[in-house]
């Protein structure tokens, strides 16, 4: 009981708070005042990886390989990015990596797209070819110009390299791969410089300015337009910033960043390691669980970015493009078994919403059966920003699992009796009236009427509205102030690399209520944030006595040296 | 999508989710709704197998199972030459070596297979039993004939039904190949399921019940090569995926048929069927082709019975086809030639009275599909295609002169 009254209590809290603050924010057309995260440096993420040597090198270069798991914090992977390390043997990995990627570039086939110059001689040095190649890249890489110091040390490695092996392309091989596994590529850092607007103040540089900004809208790294704008001091506020925000908005980039947002929010990466009991689902297998990721982000994209429509309509939503293999998952036929077939479910179909798509209501199923608990706890936490406890340790769950002595048939009537624990009940009666209300669709996502031969009974309710079934809850969802408000949340902390903290509200409000007014674009919202000056806003980082010198990086950066490299 | 005419392509496929819903729950199969009146069934074929009835003492077979083609060349051979080859008996012949001599074993050194009256060999071991799976396809169940079938011994079904046509199981029943876990039956359907290649589609369309309809319409159509089988990780293939509808004419054709409890049954029509096995691509050319199939089971694999006439020269040209399965098969092209031309019992030629067609049943094993036609009907035009054959007097009798 006490549970539920510190959680209850927390979440009437947040309402109450929110509501007062929109009221707020709305009245206040001038965006609040935002101290801003201290500086961090975040590790690239896998997708954030491919993203930048896809957009540097060109779609041809293949990056095969494995990347040291980062952890979520505070819902976000963007978050916990800047808590991540590189363990050795992830280090390693990244070597790997940067050889294979770097001679992809020089190969014949390659070397057209992803180098501005032909040498003279390829067997021979060609200085100025070299330094074209190496500054020219490597202010993508590094996300600025090199220091003269820094290109002075990869041309004579190239020379070296290049005079050693009687090959050109060896030696600018040598080099890049010796970008590729630098600290300075592995992670993008909050580089600050005194702001002469404000004395005392930190703030970012204009560099680190493009990299936020092209990092949180493409997911990838700035390009040469924005770093040209960041140089000539066009991303300091004003017309030059929004110029370059609605440029990052209208490029076809942009569909990258968002799915890296939305895969982040919704926990797609859980896919990587996600197993169905094959006797129990044997249609859900590696292909099924890659398009349901697949069509979940498709749909968000289309619906959000094609179509430009409300983020609310997401949960009320009867299209959906379906796969060949997908199909036979909702047992239907598709135009294309090879594809993509864009369908329009009937008004009276089960399938409506993100919710009811594989992607989610299979993602957040166990390996043999549906789990209501689970799906409950997802919408709470990924959609609504709301934390439910995890369960004690010490739960008895036989009475749960083992249906054949309880005699329970569905879900509904095995959670009834698993409530009968007071400890149970406090977090299940939040989380499975949501869960239960997907209970039509199995641990597969195929649809169903009937468990163990008993009909289903799908009524629930969200926060005091109630529904009858899926579609109902969906459009409780798309009520609900607070998905629209976690999803600002989400958005400012995943842009920033920070989680948002109670210093933040008055910033999420009137983040909120543009998002509102501008009747819930995600790509307003996007724009609004990466206009603001809470998305650059740093302030002096806190001393830490126990904190490591920055030995680590520096040994990162000797190992990574080209000097060291053999 | 199938039979859903003048609607746009999302909305059609809705509708078909709906109608899904309605009949896949009660049929257990791909299903749709279909513009002309009623509901769409689909099945992908999964399984072909020559319908082969075998007792547990193979009593079906009394002289045992038939000669291969290297048991019969090893007779041939002289015993100096045995001892050539396996160097007095030491080692066995070098299989290159074996592999061309027994099949080149024609007197001036012909292939066998290609010139299958060169030899005179010992009677095939055909089928003496009294049962078999298939279908009475000529309506009688005396033996004697009929305007489209020659004199010929029926068999009685498992069932006792009399009057069973099945000439092929009495020409392959004893030959190990084809009986069950036979190498050659085996390969073909490990490789139609692993290629996807040579499938056959069934679409049941006009299905108002399906448990009793008096009238509906059954596609056999070919299905798209490019289009994979979906396996689970047992390999079985995966139920519910949509296939394309090859709109290539020289397959598949159209028949009527009823459901009567259950059972769906089809007019005979002449189709010519997609085939593929042991990476032989082989139409199947059939004369008066019936089926039988379930079509309210729930299980994921249903079995049903296609049985017809098979032509005679494309029955030949299987067994040709399938010269490099002489050893895996054990079976002797000769034997099966001659006995083809004497037990062929369906369809006689009207000028020589001599019968070109062989009847026939094979078990299929189907799973629920949805078929897509894309902007091709298929065909229901089929052309059998009909090669000459050698005259029954041109060769010699198979055992006692009687035909079975």
């Amino acid at each position: 009981m006490i549970l539920t009254r510190t959680f209850a209590r927390g979440w009437l809290g947040a309402f109450a708070t929110a509501a007062v603050l929109t009221v707020l924010a709305g009245c206040a057309q001038r965006e609040p005042d935002a101290a801003g995260p201290p500086p961090a440096m975040r590790r690239l993420t896998e997708q954030q990886y491919r993203n930048t040597i896809r957009d540097v090198f060109g779609p041809g270069i293949s990056v095969v390989g494995r990347f040291d798991p980062l952890s979520r914090e505070g819902g976000l992977m963007a978050v916990g990015a800047s808590k991540a390390s590189i363990t050795p043997s992830g280090f390693e990995r990244f070597g790997e990596l940067a050889e294979s990627i770097a001679s992809q570039v020089v190969a014949p086939a390659n070397r057209d797209y992803g180098l501005p110059c032909t040498p003279a001689d390829a067997k021979a040095i060609d200085d100025a070819c070299t330094r074209q190649i190496f500054s020219g890249t490597g202010r993508l890489l590094y996300r600025r110009a090199l220091t003269e110091a820094e290109l002075a040390r990869f041309v004579a490695l190239g020379d070296k390299v290049t005079t050693t092996l009687g090959d050109f392309y060896e030696g600018i091989s040598f080099g890049l791969a010796a970008m590729l596994q630098s600290p300075e590529f592995l992670f993008v850092a909050d580089v600050t410089e005194a702001d002469p607007q404000a004395p005392g103040k930190m703030r970012l540089t204009a560099h680190a300015r493009a990299a936020r900004l092209s990092y949180f809208l493409w997911d990838s790294t700035p390009d040469d337009a924005l770093l040209a704008a960041a140089e000539k001091g066009e991303l300091d506020g004003g017309d030059g910033l929004a110029t370059q925000t609605r440029r990052l908005l209208e490029s076809p980039r942009l569909e990258h960043g968002v799915r890296a947002f939305f895969s982040d929010l919704l926990t797609l990466d859980a896919f990587d390691h996600m197993q169905k009991d094959a006797a129990i689902y044997p249609s859900f297998g590696l292909t099924v669980a890659d398009d349901a990721r697949e069509q979940l982000l498709r749909t968000i994209v289309q619906h959000l970015l094609v179509e430009g429509e409300d983020y609310r309509e997401l949960f009320t939503t009867r299209r959906a493009p379906v796969s060949g293999a997908l199909g036979m998952i909702y047992q239907m036929p598709v135009k294309d078994p090879n594809g993509w077939t864009e369908v329009e479910f009937p008004k009276d179909s089960p399938y409506r919403g993100i919710v009811t798509l594989p992607g989610f209501s299979a993602l957040h199923s166990h390996a043999g059966r549906s789990s209501p608990t689970l799906r409950g706890r997802a919408v709470r936490e990924l959609l609504m920003c709301q934390r439910v406890p995890d369960p004690p340790s010490n739960i008895d769950f036989t009475q749960f699992n083992n249906a054949s002595t309880t005699k329970a048939s569905t879900a509904r009537e095995r959670l009834d009796i698993h409530n009968t624990e007071k400890t149970c009940a406090s977090c299940h009666k939040i989380v499975d009236p949501i869960g239960l209300a997907l209970e039509h669709f199995d641990g597969a996502a195929q649809f169903r009427t009937v468990e163990n031969a008993v009909k289903i009974d799908t009524r629930g309710e969200l926060d005091g509205v109630k529904y009858e079934d899926a579609a109902g809850l969906g459009e409780a969802l798309a009520k609900s102030p607070a998905v629209t408000q976690c999803v600002v949340n989400r958005a400012l902390a995943y842009a920033r690399g920070t989680s948002v903290g109670k210093t933040d509200n008055e910033m999420v409000s009137w983040l909120h209520a543009k998002f509102e007014s501008d009747g819930y674009r995600l790509r307003g919202l996007f724009e609004t944030i990466a206009t603001s000056e809470a998305f650059y806003a740093v302030s002096a980082p806190k001393a830490d006595p126990g904190a490591t010198p920055p030995a680590n990086t520096a040994a990162l950066e000797a190992a990574a040296s080209p000097e060291n490299r053999s | 999508m199938a039979n859903v005419p003048m609607m746009s392509p999302a909305l059609r496929t809705g509708l078909a989710l709906a109608a899904c819903g309605a009949v896949a729950l009660l049929a257990g199969c791909g299903s749709s709704s279909s513009g002309k009146g009623g509901k769409t069934l689909g099945f992908a074929v999964v399984g072909w197998r020559t319908s082969v009835y075998e007792t547990p003492y193979m009593d079906e077979c009394p002289d045992g199972l038939a000669q291969g083609n290297d048991e019969l060349w090893w007779k041939g051979v002289p015993p100096e030459e045995r001892a050539m080859l396996t160097r007095d008996g030491t080692i066995e012949p070098v299989t290159g070596t074996r592999r061309a001599m027994s099949v080149l074993r024609g007197p001036k050194g012909e292939d066998v297979c290609w010139h299958p009256t060169s030899v005179k060999d010992p009677p095939l071991r055909v089928v003496e039993g009294d049962t078999s799976y298939g279908l009475d396809l000529d309506g009688d169940a005396t033996g004697k004939g009929t305007p489209m079938s020659c004199p010929h011994v029926n068999f009685k079904s498992p069932d006792g039904r009399p009057g069973i046509d099945n000439q092929v199981y009495r020409i392959l029943g004893c030959t190990y190949g084809w009986r069950r876990h036979g190498y050659i039956e085996d390969n073909a359907n490990g490789e139609r399921r692993d290629t996807s290649h040579g499938i056959v589609l069934i679409e049941v369309s006009g299905v108002d019940d399906p448990l009793n309809d008096e009238q509906v319409e059954v596609a056999f159509l070919k299905k798209f090569d490019g289009d994979t089988l979906p396996k689970d990780n047992r390999a079985d293939v995966l139920p519910h995926a949509t296939y394309r509808a090859d709109p290539t004419p020289r397959y598949g054709g159209k028949a009527r048929g009823r459901i009567v409890n259950g059972m769906l049954e089809t007019d005979p029509i002449d189709v010519t069927l997609p085939f593929y096995g042991n990476l032989t691509h082989l139409p199947l050319v059939m004369k008066g082709m019936r089926m039988q199939l379930p079509v309210n089971k729930t299980e994921r694999f249903v079995e049903g019975q296609i049985a017809g006439y098979q032509d005679l020269a494309n029955f030949w040209d299987y067994i040709q086809r399938y010269e490099y399965l002489l050893v895996t098969g054990q079976f002797s092209c000769p034997g099966i030639y001659v006995a083809m031309k004497e037990l062929a019992d369906g369809y006689p030629d009207p000028k020589t009275g001599e019968c070109t067609a062989l009847s026939a049943a094979f078990t299929i094993r189907t799973v629920p599909a949805f078929i897509e036609h894309g902007d091709n009907e298929p065909s229901g035009v089929v052309k059998p295609v009909v090669t000459q054959v050698a005259s029954t007097k041109d060769v010699a009798s198979t055992k006692d002169g009687v035909k079975r």
